[in-house]
């Protein structure tokens, strides 16, 4: 690392005044995307806890001088939030379990045997990127069928399938960066195939299992179109409880601020937990930090 | 990346080693097993996807062809006919273009503020550790959400927004953004962006960030202003996955929907309709659905370059 | 970008939470933290269905429901223990008194029943749920859903084969669609063999005959949603107004007579009184139930017709269509600021709270004026009104108001409890349980019966109860309905999306040109022939147009 050559007599202010204001255009622009970010989320945690006269009032009302949960009540009972609540779990973990499971042994053969090749990987890592709407009319069609619409398998069934892409992509980075010595070495030793996944090299990959899991739920969790359409009194997803705010009835703000809230809980302390490895997931491994 | 070591484990000694020993009798089903792993593995991904995908879209193409509408009994062949209608409808011309137009911007929009702010965030600074969970929350939200206090926000008569530009501008503001062109355009770039920027910033950062640091100092040693360095060293270097990032992200802006139907509902008349919406009113709200299965095999077909595209230079590196 | 050769461990494992972290150094057993993982997904995956099931069929689970009964010895008191009465002691051949009889055999149904979200749901919710449920012992789950979800649902239910509704809370304008389609049935034979048919002709002739299409009875009608004109008396009244008015136009000012004159009269008022007073405001929000009602109104106002009998070519368009533009927008320019964000309850919220001087919509607007709805705890979002006493009421200016979607019970073709679900909707429509209902405070049914109307309980309510009733009533026999068609929907979507592109700025005479091609091809898909026959047989209704009304016809009830 070579040394900062002497400033010439003169230079220095010049350019310390020019790193010092850029400094301060960096933070400003830090600090002005943080409120841009920050400001409607306290809006709507305002919202949730108003008591409804302020919401008619004008001037808006920055900070409720009678705060109260009774929307919170009313989204998870009146309007059913509960259940919508407890739908996304079921659903949510189950898929997460079905898809990470599934998903690491695509992923396993992907990388060791090269199953399929070009051909398989493509039409796997194509599936992230079909549009819900092509397969959402056949899929209400056939699951009608089959007794599937609105039920928390059906849901299941269409979140796995598109969230592995995700899951095979994430893992199959983990295993292609695995050493594969300590393989070869059972299976030397006489473990079949199977032992040497179980045993050996899931455990390796255990992180990579996380994050796929993550990314997995998070996605069941948040997913609104499928929802939306699948769906119906049965097995909604909280986000699909959000259709039933549309209508005329204007002043539900505080149920569906309060429904909000709720959701984003599980979202935001997920995502926290594979912060460091977003990179990896929103590109499908092509990059990571 | 390690592709160079063997891709193959060995399968030498798996039958007659110490395994067999154990499992004794099943060491004949233990060996089929172990013959057809590669295969057996894929197979549940490969069901799955097979059933919940790939059906459902050979399915469609007889939805295509037949009519398949609430109004209208049967199922007669009509051959062309879905696909004409979706053609000469002029709501699917504006939806297509409205598609074009918002998405484009959207990308730009977030391509812009998520590049400025890695590369503000790109030297380390105290508080950073904070800043960062906060500014990747957002990735994590529900779009129907993001859309529903957007929407609390800019509408009227009660929401903040128009007071509190009244109060910064010092005239009245009384712009309704949900209801008035061209601001609901603005309306559902604001909410998207403040969704996705994070996600160029994410990978926009990585990507600077692994620019070795000598480049830089180098570039600051010969007096090179910031701007210089910015744009003669950094950009370059990171345009491969600049590029990468504004794929993803506008394969995933094309199909826009939660946000339009939570806070526009299309409207006003149909101008912000998108594509995605578009075939939804068509299907599940008129149920004209062999028409609307028509339209989505068009907008498939439309994506699909580009979809081949990524997700072939996604594979590059694994398999060169 | 990619990282070096070599597997770096560390890497993989910095950043994950601690738990995890701790799991991977080894520090917690695998199998504690495999175990805790499935205690959560397998606890989320028992209770889950256990309390799904539990929150889903609440209503069932928990014991007799408690109703909330007002005071006895309150006018809606009276007429809530009168339905009892009825239902328990009789008449004996009174529709109510049947229904519960009968359901009382049908006992382990469950009813689903769909609803308008909101406001609206307040009354199967509060009362006419649970006291179905003590009279009979059958649950109601309640269903809401917005305006146009209503129509869109239960097709969405059908096509799915889900069996999930009994009962549909349907505009009548939707049967012509809905019947084609076969997602509702016919309930003539329960009607005969369970209805009293004098009930029937309690109905207003204008609702009696609402539920018939193609000789078969759909549904029972259960929302009288005639629109009127409410003012303020204290505004129009005030003789500074009267007197500059006088001075500017010649004219006196009075209760708009034409849409010309409201928008005229609108205009005005702004001018004296804004920012404190404006002259109108209107529900123009998209879907909030829609500006379909309002264009309709005023464009068969303005001697417009919907199609061109012979080639069935949309005539929305023509000079009328214009016109009707001209007049919405000068009514758009006379109203409260956001005025086209307006929905339905934020057009009250500014009505009651004393900011505009006329206008036109649903009934509950009178109970809502006079500070009746604002009595219960449930309808908290209505803020109080700061001008009661000061409100009168008058006919839609020309005289034909519209009678804007209306709610009719319909029984789903998919429903699995048909029988139990018809005697509620016979129970719930009967005389004295609907009077209970449309008094109830809360609710936003409005009064539908000759027996409503001309109720001494209904008109006890505040003092100009009176006038309130006798102006529903004598509208309606001057009311026009939406075009009970096949295809309704779809036209009428078409027009809320043409009147809001308006309102956003789009050219009045392009966006009529638009609509009409739309009609043109919804026309052509459902056929050309068959809608013809249709409209038709829409012509003939009581309300098709200004110069075929119930009055016309004279089957008009007039009442004092």
């Amino acid at each position: 690392m070579g040394q900062a050559r002497m400033a010439r007599p003169g230079e220095g202010g010049a350019r310390r005044h020019r790193v010092r204001a850029w400094e301060l255009v960096r933070f400003l622009y830090i600090g002005g995307f943080l409120m841009f970010l920050l400001l409607p989320l306290y809006w709507m945690v305002i919202t949730s806890i108003k008591p409804v006269s302020d919401f008619l009032a004008v001037p808006p009302v920055v900070f409720p001088s009678e705060p109260t949960i009774v929307h919170y009540t009313a989204a998870l009972y009146s309007y059913r939030g509960m259940q919508g609540l407890i739908n996304s779990l079921i659903i949510a973990s189950a898929t997460t379990v079905l898809s990470v499971a599934v998903g690491t042994l695509m992923a396993y053969s992907l990388a060791r045997f090269h199953t399929g090749g070009q051909h398989l990987a493509f039409w796997v890592l194509s599936q992230r990127f079909l549009p819900g709407i092509a397969v959402v009319l056949p899929v209400f069609l056939l699951y009608r069928n089959f007794g599937l619409n609105d039920t928390h398998t059906g849901m299941i069934l269409i979140y796995t399938v598109f969230s592995l892409p995700f899951s095979v992509w994430t893992l199959y980075a983990y295993f292609r960066q695995m050493p594969v010595e300590l393989e070869n070495a059972a299976r030397v030793d006489g473990c079949s195939r199977w032992q040497v996944l179980k045993m050996i090299a899931v455990p390796l990959a255990a992180p990579g299992i996380v994050t796929a899991a993550v990314f997995a739920f998070i996605y069941a969790w948040t997913e609104f179109f499928f929802a939306l359409i699948l769906t119906s009194r049965t097995a909604f997803t909280l986000p699909s409880i959000f259709r039933s705010f549309l209508g005329f009835q204007g002043a539900q703000y505080g149920e569906s601020s309060a429904l909000t809230v709720i959701s984003l809980v599980p979202s935001i302390a997920l995502g926290l937990l594979v912060q460091r490895h977003l990179v990896r997931g929103l590109t499908l491994g092509a990059l990571h930090e | 990346m390690g592709h160079h070591r063997a891709a193959e484990i060995p399968s030498g000694a798996g039958v007659s080693g110490r395994g067999s020993r154990i499992f004794g009798r099943r060491s004949t089903l233990s060996a089929w097993v172990d013959r057809h792993f590669g295969v057996l593995l894929v197979l549940p991904a490969v069901v799955l996807i097979v059933l919940l995908s790939a059906y459902p879209l050979v399915y469609s193409l007889w939805v295509d062809v037949v009519n398949y509408d609430f109004q209208i009994p049967g199922h007669d062949f009509v051959g062309w006919q879905n696909f004409k209608d979706v053609v000469v409808d002029p709501v699917a011309a504006t939806a297509l273009v409205n598609t074009v137009v918002l998405s484009s911007a959207v990308v730009a929009v977030e391509l812009v503020l998520g590049l400025l702010l890695a590369v503000a965030m790109v030297r380390p600074f105290r508080g950073r550790g904070i800043v960062m969970p906060i500014v990747i929350m957002p990735l994590f939200m529900s779009p129907a959400i993001v859309g529903q206090f957007w929407g609390l926000l800019l509408q009227r008569p009660f929401g903040p927004t128009d007071y509190v530009l009244s109060q910064l501008l010092g005239r009245p503001v009384t712009i309704s953004w949900l209801t008035e062109a061209p601001w609901n355009y603005i309306a559902v770039v604001l909410a998207d962006a403040w969704q996705w920027t994070p996600f160029m910033f994410v990978i926009l950062l990585a990507g600077f960030t692994s620019i070795s640091h000598e480049l830089y100092e180098a570039g600051q040693l010969d007096g090179a202003s910031p701007w210089h360095t910015f744009y003669k060293i950094s950009l370059p270097l990171v345009a491969p996955i600049l590029l990468l990032a504004v794929a993803f992200r506008l394969l995933d802006a094309v199909k826009l929907f939660d946000i339009i139907y939570i806070m526009t509902g299309g409207g006003p008349g149909t101008t912000t309709y998108t594509a995605a919406f578009y075939l939804y009113e068509k299907g599940f709200q008129e149920f004209h659905l062999s028409q609307a299965t028509a339209g989505s095999w068009i907008f498939l077909i439309l994506t699909i370059p580009v979809i081949s595209v990524l997700v072939r230079r996604l594979l590059r590196p694994e398999t060169a | 970008m990619s990282g070096g050769s070599g597997w770096d461990e560390r890497e993989f494992h910095t950043g994950l939470s601690e738990d995890v972290d701790a799991w991977l150094r080894g520090e917690t057993s695998r199998r504690t933290f495999l175990t805790r993982l499935a205690q959560l997904i397998g606890g989320a995956a028992v209770a889950g269905p256990a309390a799904a099931m539990g929150s889903a069929d609440r209503a069932s689970a928990a014991g007799p429901a408690k109703v909330e009964l007002a005071p006895p010895d309150t006018p809606l008191g009276k007429a809530q223990a009168a339905a009892v009465a009825a239902s328990t002691q009789g008449p004996t051949d009174g529709s109510a008194y049947r229904a519960v009889q009968a359901a009382k055999k049908l006992k382990g149904a469950t009813l689903n029943v769909t609803y308008e979200s909101g406001l609206q749901a307040l009354e199967p919710k509060n009362y006419s749920g649970p006291q179905w449920q003590a009279l009979t012992g059958i649950p109601q789950n309640v269903i809401e859903l917005p305006h146009p979800d209503q129509y869109s649902k239960p097709i969405a239910e059908h096509i799915a084969n889900s069996g999930a509704y009994d009962i549909l809370d349907i505009e009548p304008a939707w049967i012509p669609s809905l019947a084609n389609g076969g997602v509702i049935q016919p309930i003539d034979e329960f009607v005969a063999r369970y209805m009293n048919p004098a009930d029937l002709d309690d109905y207003h002739p204008l609702y009696k005959f609402l539920p018939t299409y193609k000789g078969k009875r759909w549904g029972v009608f259960d929302d009288g949603d005639e629109l009127c004109l409410y003012y303020r008396k204290d505004v129009i009244g005030d003789p500074k107004l009267q007197q500059a008015y006088k001075a500017k136009y010649g004219q006196a000012l009075r209760v708009p007579q034409s849409w010309d004159e409201y928008s005229q009269v609108a205009q005005f008022i702004t001018d004296q009184l804004a920012p404190n007073v404006y002259g109108t405001a209107n529900f123009r929000k998209a879907g909030s139930p829609g500006n379909q009602f309002a264009f309709v109104q005023e464009f068969r106002a303005n001697g417009g017709v919907f199609f061109d009998p012979q080639t069935m070519k949309a005539q929305l368009h023509s000079p009328a269509g214009l016109k009707t533009f001209e007049q919405m927008m000068a009514q758009n320019k006379a109203s409260v600021p956001g005025n086209n964000d307006l929905d339905a309850v934020a057009q009250w919220v500014a009505w009651l709270q004393g900011k505009v001087a006329m206008i036109y919509s649903w009934p509950p607007t009178g109970r809502m004026s006079e500070n009746y709805s604002q009595r219960s705890k449930s309808i908290n979002f209505v803020p109080k009104s700061e001008i009661a006493g000061k409100v009168g009421y008058a006919p839609m200016p020309g005289g034909h108001g519209e009678m804007a979607s209306g709610y009719v019970k319909s029984l789903a073709a998919g429903s699995k409890n048909a029988e139990a679900a018809y005697l509620f909707m016979q129970w719930v429509t009967s005389p004295p349980v609907s009077l209970a209902r449309v008094m109830l405070p809360y609710t936003l049914r409005d009064p539908y019966r000759l027996s409503h109307f001309k109720s001494p309980l209904y008109r006890s309510l505040w003092p100009a109860a009176v006038e309130y009733l006798v102006t529903l009533n004598n509208s309606s026999n001057e009311a026009v309905l939406d075009m009970i068609m096949p295809g309704w929907q779809d036209y009428a979507l078409s027009i809320d999306r043409m009147c809001t592109a308006v309102w956003a700025g789009q050219d009045p005479k392009a966006a009529l040109q638009r609509a009409a091609g739309e009609w043109d091809a919804v026309t052509q898909k459902l056929g050309v022939e068959k809608q013809r026959d249709a409209y038709q047989q829409f012509m003939k209704l009581p309300g098709a147009y200004p110069d075929h009304t119930i009055a016309t016809m004279g089957l008009g009830v007039k009442l004092t």
